[in-house]
């Protein structure tokens, strides 16, 4: 007995030891360490102007494309709302969109590929067929078909759409490390104990895939922000009542926005740009700590 | 080899009739009914018999499976059907495809050369100018939403200098075909093209670097060979594959990006056409323009097999 607690116990310090040199791995990064900062102040800045409540809906009609300043700090769109506004809560919806997102389209992808990879055969046939049709389609245009045969615009119905259309690359990289990993001893030990399936696929086998599957997510979120603000711009996103980085933008699909009213294009796309480098410099880092390959 | 390119033509037709039975059956779902586009509303309350007649006569109360597979018929015979308002999709589709398909190659010709030389670049040269510069580049490539780079483009090339248009393809009052087309594209392909160069510099540079560290590499330095000759002859050729096939995996990009780019530029091609036709509810556009995406990644994935079979015989003989 004494003996077991004293292995968890040297375990425990050893992984703590891991995570600390990788946390000090991290912080040498300056470039990831930025990012985190920006993606951190961003979202601050977001939910604070949430939770106070800022006023991104009330159209006030005198004050219809004002430039920036005069109490507008972004100015107001064509409809006079004010467009500090709007990019502070628009970036909560967006943010969310993301994270949401990548997060659950990894969950999926994770668990179909654990279930693909390791039992292998018709399971896994059946799998790749699906997979293979849903890679048919360039991924917007899928979600294109997806916004026609749902046939209304909003946001559940975005996050379902994406989520239903984004697990492909998580399941095919998990399923190929599946592959692999079920060969190595510890899982034919496991088997011979009698350990139930799951509990090798998801507790031992899992925790061996997590870094890569920790690194997409991150970077997923900055690719589903980006998808949701390209649906917006052509029209096929969420509803302009529910302001996201992405509809602000929307606005610059008229000449007239993009030549006279720049502010309208130009903050809005700033705070996309600034957020999904903010992740890219963010996910480079958290690759090279968590990348085992290349330590 | 035959038998190898055979085998996956062959596995091409199922997934197409999966796919457009899919999409066939997805857009049936949505309940939208063609006759409320072909009757006009009064019509619809007012001669119920008349609106049931003509309902029956076109086969709207036929099983969906009938009706699909008579859709899939007539497609096979070159008939497209016809859009909600009336015009023949097939007509449509013959003057803008050509139009994406125009966008889309230039796009990828121009960002395969700027990509990949670039990338090599700054492999060779690690650290220079060039490499720093592109390295930024790629960097905000990857984080600029691409319609944006669009709206910047236009805010400066058509409306600070006037130097391009800002929309359509073709002007009514052209003189020279080849000029119009010119100006008509160059936005347009000069956006896809900076989204693609992003990806594909930063992985030509990467595996350029890998290669150059290679054994062989120094092994060909050591016998005398010339610089030039060792990058181009030795680290280059080696270093293609991989970029080619990444080059592939782009083209879905490639076509996901010219649908959003064609809407930036007001570009008439089938992605603008398929946006369209979704905003308006025109489903049998949806329909045919989805199932032509659908085609043609298949067609480049299929191509790509190919090519990669008969330049590694290892994937031949797996099979």
């Amino acid at each position: 007995m004494g003996e077991t607690t004293s292995i968890k116990d040297s375990n425990k310090s050893a992984s703590s030891s891991l995570f600390k040199r990788n946390v000090r791995k991290f912080m040498n990064n300056k470039l990831a360490v930025l990012g985190l900062v920006i993606i951190v102040v961003i979202t601050i800045a977001c939910v604070i102007g949430m939770i106070v409540g800022v006023d991104y809906g009330t159209p006030v009609i005198t004050d219809m494309k004002q430039a920036p300043g005069n109490g507008h700090f972004f100015g107001t769109d064509t409809i006079g709302r004010d467009l500090f506004a709007r990019v502070l809560v628009g970036g909560c919806y967006s943010i969310l969109i993301g994270a949401f997102c990548a997060i659950m389209s990894s969950v999926i992808g994770a668990i179909l590929g654990a279930l693909a990879g390791y039992f292998g055969g018709k399971v896994d046939m059946v799998l790749i067929r699906i997979s293979e049709i849903f890679q048919a389609f360039p991924q917007l245009v899928l979600v294109m078909m997806l916004v026609a045969i749902v046939n209304k615009r909003g946001l559940g119905n975005l996050l379902f759409i994406f989520v239903f259309t984004g697990w492909m690359t998580t399941f095919r990289m998990v399923r190929n490390e599946f592959m692999s990993l079920k060969n190595e001893t510890y899982v034919k030990v496991c088997e011979a104990f009698g350990m139930k399936k799951s509990n090798i696929m998801f507790k031992q086998i899992l925790p061996n895939v997590m870094s890569p599957i920790i690194v997409s997510t991150t970077t997923n979120v900055a690719f589903f922000i980006l998808q949701e603000a390209a649906l917006s711009f052509i029209g096929l996103g969420v509803a302009d009542s529910t302001p996201t980085w992405g509809n602000i933008l929307n606005a610059a699909k008229s000449v007239s926005v993009v030549t006279n009213q720049w502010w309208i294009w130009v903050f809005p796309g700033l705070a996309i740009s600034l957020f999904v480098l903010a992740i890219n410099f963010f996910g480079d880092g958290l690759r090279d700590v968590l990348d085992a390959k290349q330590q | 080899m035959l038998k190898f390119i055979i085998k996956k033509l062959l596995m091409m037709i199922p997934m197409l009739l999966i796919i457009s039975f899919i999409v066939y059956y997805g857009l049936q779902l949505t309940g939208i009914d063609p006759i409320n586009f072909m009757v006009s509303p009064e019509m619809l309350s007012s001669n119920k018999e008349n609106v049931e007649a003509l309902r029956e006569s076109l086969g709207l109360n036929d099983p969906l499976i009938v009706q699909y597979f008579r859709w899939l018929g007539n497609i096979l015979h070159g008939d497209l059907g016809y859009s909600f308002d009336g015009s023949s999709i097939a007509s449509v589709i013959a003057v803008r495809l050509p139009y994406t398909f125009e966008l889309a190659g230039y796009s990828l010709l121009f960002s395969t050369i700027i990509g990949i030389g670039i990338g090599i670049i700054s492999a060779v040269r690690q650290n220079g100018i060039i490499d720093y510069v592109g390295r930024v580049l790629a960097v905000l490539g990857q984080a600029v939403p691409q319609f944006l780079v669009g709206i910047i483009l236009i805010q400066v090339f058509s409306i600070k200098l006037g130097w391009f248009p800002a929309s359509n393809r073709v002007s009514p009052d052209a003189t020279s075909a080849f000029a119009d087309a010119f100006f008509h594209l160059f936005l347009p392909v000069l956006t896809l093209t900076i989204g693609m160069v992003a990806v594909l510099m930063r992985y030509a540079r990467n595996t350029m670097l890998d290669v150059l560290n290679s054994d062989y590499i120094k092994t060909a330095r050591s016998k005398g060979i010339p610089e030039w000759k060792v990058y181009l002859k030795h680290g280059f050729r080696n270093a293609m594959k991989p970029v080619l096939v990444i080059l592939v995996f782009r083209i879905p990009a490639l076509i996901g990006g010219s649908v959003v780019i064609e809407t930036v530029f007001s570009y008439p091609g089938i992605g603008l056409t398929m946006t369209n036709a979704i905003v308006s509810g025109d489903y049998p556009v949806v329909l045919v323009t989805t199932l032509i995406i659908a085609a043609t990644m298949l067609i480049c994935s299929f191509m790509v097999d190919v090519f990669n079979a008969l330049l590694d015989p290892r994937v031949r003989l797996g099979e």
